[in-house]
């Protein structure tokens, strides 16, 4: 276990170089001089020169990555050259709002899709099962902006019961800040559920035929401790990697869903950096996003060998 | 209003002028809160950090801000931190006389120093301020004691104290103390002697404003508190204002629907306010196929402004054939608008025998990409293939001022006075004559205009100026600016939306 | 576990069959769009704006006074190009350099799996629209940078698909007869490789037709005026309190669309799947 850690955590280092190499070649080389954005009409050549040499511009580019890595490195991602924002702070105050939507839309993906993945699993190959599994099927092909659309449609012009966009924190009035977080994270839940259902119900139908269930079953337990308790855990593996890849992308902001709901997450912090050309922001956040990301699979990785089938087997 | 995204090159040269009026003094009830729905989101108010503020912004200024002046109904400037003004002979040397007593947010004196102090700042060619260009006429603002500060211009300026009221980066007074101290958060937790003081500001959720207690202005504000809050999608800002999430909302033209509607709810007030200037397109002259006068024209002629109207905004926007608007004391018999004749504009097509095909400058937004794409519908009609380019609206004015484009989109914003654009727009070799057109008469003209001190003689001028500019097709314009706030009809004592700017200074609710 | 995949796989039903009626039609659609009889996608009727489906135009007219049946046509052309190439790159790209990973193991497959890693560490609808942001907007920039997201998963499929088959009978008795790589690669893998590349080609076109749909529906996809549903979804967006279904129809046809490709992609990978077939 700790040497499966250590290579995991070994990996992981290579890897989150590549990807800073990556966010750095991506903010370096596209096209757009920030000098231009950063002077606009004042923009004289000597004036974009001097700059040039401000930023560094005139080092060769892997003096230059390696400077802002030492920074990065540092804790220092740099300052928004348009609002003097600290890039890092930026994310920062985000961060929660993200979050929020991503526990959220967790909340209601699992409490949608966990039952629904026993019921068809108890029912396997019956009604139910062949109605829900095409309807998890259905749900797949419809992407969030539809979703967001219709729900926006049904709740907020035609019932009016919720607000189409509208933020309040938390701190301000908790209820007001549920209510603005219903519709984006009932769109991102109801995006998510098919899949947690789909892979908790072909494991929990494995999960189902193995002896230990069958034991259970003879000692006579009642069939609902028998699932929830002895069948759900072990069954529960692939269901972990997958809300982790979920949690690790969320974190990084939802972008369309945000921006449709004009939720002031990660997601549009990044469409307004792109849109003014921070580019300093830009390099920042799309650097956070995918760390988390890489890390909170890292994690998921972890877990998963806690829950591992030998580990499991070794107990029943 | 073409494109929202003009909003930002109108930025680039927005000096958006607001007010405060002065309501009548009875009646109005203390206290209460208001929440306000932009379009933007507000990036800073240190001029150095932000170069120029953007409508929203101007909006934010004003209520932690003072201008010197300020518009009144009429139009005309009255004083603000400034009692008084006067003026030499040649329009070039004006002396303010400041209001005493005024503090800061941070208990430091207002006094002339911190206006020069401001302005040097800004004036720093060692800053390099985004700022600087739209103060290039000011050589000089000095303080002659604590309270007379003198401006020197390059070149006369006869309306200069209507121009100081618009709550601009360039215009409002900020803290040198708060400025000093802060830094790099400045721009962030700005200090003004506004009748509101910032209390708590999330970036990009909200900007909340509480009354400053001790505001000059005996009786102002009269709100306890403002949100500020940027909604950039233009249904849920109007779904919030239904709701009653908002109080107030900022509305263009594009959301005729929402307008519309609003006019028929009795709970809802419209503000509306034609301004002076236009949405304005300028042709580069100096790049095929626009160096060819017949193709300038025959793209102007194909426009029909009213259908464009009809599909854009339900009628809304008002079609413009000068640069100057119904807001503007420039009034013309005749402005020399060229007919809407797509006849005679495929004939003139077809004499100019090559094919017409270029790029046109859109901004990535859903409204820039309509407009472009209905313009794209009438010249298609005439022969002539327009491709649309779309770039961030951040990219439209370096593009511009670099001359590479065929044809961009731009704005004559609402001013009080028409001579600052009209000579940037047209005179040979101002960095913002954007159709790299030269015409030693168009330069007499702008010349003689600016000097005049006779209203109905510079009024004279300027129509000649219009005729010749509409002739030889060099820019065109489309629609006349105009400016909306949606209000709960309880929110009272919101004066003329000078360019734009909900002015919430003097607001109550009844 | 394969028993059980066995087990729960049918044959192709009807849905099967009228997925692919339904792709076909589209198809079929998209390459005559310019012929069929109707208005130009781009011409504006502008005085009939949001016309109610019905009368002088099919299914209506959209904000502008367009014909929202000819935008739908022409946009599937859009959907289909975008969808169709870009998995393409990812496949050729993705699939040969899984290949080479799963077979010839050691240095290049930790190489091939940690880049692949590493591209799927960012989000890729924030890569293609940073991406499109600076490169421009055209379709070719589009394929471009959908392609390139789509390696990795191809590099996975490939890799795995790659890694059970190389120890299998067939294989170990050309490379006990002396063949070389390539052939080896070519002759005895690539064929057996390719099915269920092509059933997770046809998951990856769906998915693309998503992407696409939601660059364009932020405004960054495809330059107007060409229509595209995720465009016409996000300027319907605008008008959906007056004329919901402005938004309704392209997202209609989108989804069944999305449906049909991931129904038929479905079928063939559960009838290719490599664990149910090494039994």
């Amino acid at each position: 276990m700790l040497g499966f850690f250590a290579r995991r955590l070994l990996y992981l280092v290579p890897v989150l170089l590549a990807v800073s190499l990556l966010t750095f070649m991506v903010g370096a080389l596209l096209p757009g001089d920030l000098a231009y954005v950063m002077l606009g009409d004042q923009a004289t050549p000597e004036l974009i020169a001097a700059l040039h040499k401000q930023l560094g511009y005139d080092l060769p580019l892997w003096q230059r990555y390696l400077q802002w890595l030492g920074n990065v490195v540092m804790g220092d991602l740099g300052r928004s050259f348009r609002t003097g924002d600290l890039v890092l702070g930026a994310v920062l105050d985000r961060l929660p709002v993200s979050i929020e939507l991503m526990i959220l839309a967790q909340v209601i993906a699992f409490s949608i899709g966990v039952p629904l993945a026993i019921l068809c699993a108890v029912n396997r190959g019956g009604a139910i099962d062949r109605f829900l599994t095409g309807m998890a099927f259905g749900k797949l092909s419809m992407p969030s902006y539809m979703v967001a659309i219709l729900l926006i449609y049904l709740f907020a012009v035609q019932l009016n019961w919720l607000p189409a966009t509208g933020y309040v924190p938390f701190t301000e009035d908790p209820l007001a800040n549920l209510r603005s977080f219903l519709l984006p994270a009932l769109t991102l839940g109801f995006g998510e559920w098919p899949v947690l259902m789909r892979v908790l119900r072909s494991d929990m139908i494995a999960t189902l035929q193995e002896d230990f269930i069958a034991m259970a079953k003879a000692k006579g337990l009642r069939p609902a401790r028998i699932l929830l308790v002895h069948a759900l855990k072990p069954s529960s593996l692939t269901l972990v990697t997958v809300a982790g890849i979920n949690i690790g992308r969320l974190i990084g902001g939802a972008l369309i869903v945000e921006t449709i709901f004009a939720l002031p997450g990660i997601g549009r912090l990044l469409v307004g950096a792109i849109y003014a050309r921070d580019f300093i922001i830009m390099q920042g956040v799309v650097l956070f996003v995918a760390a988390a990301f890489v890390i909170v699979n890292f994690l998921v990785d972890m877990l998963y060998a806690l829950l591992d089938p030998r580990i499991r087997h070794g107990r029943a | 209003m073409a494109t929202s995204g003009f909003r930002v090159c109108a930025l680039a040269l927005v000096f958006v002028a607001a007010c405060l009026t002065a309501a009548p003094a009875s009646a109005q009830k203390q206290g209460g809160s208001v929440t306000v729905g932009l379009e933007l989101d507000i990036s800073g108010f240190d001029p150095l950090k932000v170069g120029v503020f953007d409508t929203s912004g101007n909006i934010a200024a004003t209520l932690i801000f003072d201008t010197l002046t300020y518009l009144d109904d009429s139009g005309k400037a009255q004083g603000r931190l400034a009692e008084s003004w006067t003026n030499s002979e040649d329009f070039k040397t004006w002396t303010f006389k400041l209001r005493s007593g005024v503090k800061f947010h941070d208990g430091t004196p207002f006094n002339a120093q911190a206006v020069a102090w401001n302005f040097a700042r800004q004036k720093d060619p060692k800053n390099k301020c985004r700022c600087a260009f739209y103060i290039a006429n000011i050589l000089t603002v000095e303080a002659k004691d604590e309270l007379t500060v003198v401006y020197q211009l390059s070149d006369p300026a006869v309306n200069f104290p209507a121009g100081q009221a618009v709550p601009s980066s360039n215009n409002v007074v900020q803290s040198p103390a708060a400025i000093q101290a802060k830094g790099d958060d400045y721009s962030r937790n700005p200090v003004g002697t506004g009748p509101y003081i910032l209390k708590s500001w999330t970036a990009g959720d909200r900007l909340v404003l509480e009354r400053n207690p001790s505001y000059w202005r005996k009786g102002w504000p009269r709100l306890d508190r403002i949100v500020l809050r940027p909604l950039p999608d233009a249904q849920s800002r109007f779904a919030s204002l239904l709701s009653g999430e908002s109080d107030v909302v900022w509305a263009d033209a594009f959301e005729a629907d929402n307008i519309l509607r609003a006019r028929k709810n009795k709970a809802l007030t419209v503000h509306q306010y034609v301004g002076s200037g236009a949405t304005v397109y300028a042709f580069n002259t100096k790049v095929a196929p626009f160096d060819d006068l017949r193709v300038r024209q025959a793209l102007v002629m194909a426009l029909d402004k009213k259908k464009m109207s009809q599909v854009l905004t339900n009628g809304l926007s008002l079609p413009a054939t000068n640069p100057y608007g119904q807001g503007s004391w420039v009034k013309c018999k005749d402005d020399g608008a060229l007919p809407t004749d797509p006849a005679k504009a495929a004939a003139l097509i077809k004499e100019y025998g090559k094919p017409v095909e270029f790029k046109m400058l859109v901004t990535a937004t859903p409204r820039g990409r309509a407009v472009g794409q209905v313009m794209q519908q009438f010249w298609k009609q005439v022969g002539a293939n327009m491709e649309i380019e779309q770039v961030d609206q951040a990219t439209i004015v370096p593009r511009a001022f670099q001359r590479q484009f065929q044809l961009t989109p731009w704005r004559i914003i609402d001013l009080p006075d028409p001579d600052t654009q009209m000579y940037a727009n047209f005179r040979t070799g101002s960095p913002v004559a954007l159709a790299n057109y030269s015409n030693p008469v168009l330069d007499r003209l702008l010349e003689r205009a600016r000097v005049t001190a006779d209203q109905a003689r510079r009024s004279d001028d300027y129509c000649e100026i219009s005729r010749l500019i509409n002739s030889e097709a060099i820019w065109f314009w489309t629609f006349q600016n105009d400016y909306y706030a949606v209000t709960k009809a309880k929110v009272k004592g919101i004066p003329k939306l000078y360019s734009g700017v909900i002015n919430l200074a003097g607001a109550w609710i009844e | 576990m394969a028993a059980l995949e066995g087990q729960a796989r049918r044959g192709p039903g009807v849905l099967f069959f009228a997925a692919l009626a339904w792709i076909t039609l589209i198809v079929l659609a998209a390459l005559c769009a310019g012929m069929l009889p109707m208005p130009g996608p781009n011409d504006m009727d502008m005085l009939s704006r949001r016309a109610l489906p019905g009368g002088a135009h099919l299914l209506g007219t959209d904000s502008l006074g367009r014909d929202t049946f000819s935008r739908l046509i022409h946009g599937a052309r859009i959907s289909l190009t975008v969808g169709l190439l870009a998995p393409v790159i990812a496949v050729l790209i993705g699939g040969s350099l899984g290949m080479l990973a799963g077979y010839f193991r050691g240095r290049f497959e930790i190489l091939a799996t940690g880049g692949a890693d590493v591209l799927l560490a960012f989000p890729p609808l924030v890569f293609a629209l940073a991406v499109t942001a600076y490169l421009g907007q055209s379709i070719q920039n589009m394929i471009f940078v959908l392609g390139v997201l789509g390696i990795p998963a191809f590099t996975r499929v490939a890799r795995a698909v790659t890694l059970s088959l190389s120890e299998r009978e067939f294989v170990v008795a050309a490379r006990a007869l002396g063949a070389t790589h390539a052939r080896i690669l070519i002759r005895e893998l690539l064929p057996n490789v390719a099915l269920p590349l092509l059933a997770f080609f046809l998951l990856a076109v769906a998915v693309t037709i998503v992407a696409e749909g939601a660059l364009s529906f932020l405004g960054l996809g495809v330059p107007p005026p060409a229509p595209s549903w995720g465009s016409m979804i996000g300027e319907g967006r605008e008008s959906l309190d007056i004329a919901p279904w402005l938004a309704f129809l392209p997202s209609g046809i989108m989804f069944v669309t999305v449906l049909s490709f991931n129904l038929v992609g479905d079928t063939l990978r559960a009838l290719t799947d490599p664990r149910a077939s090494a039994l």
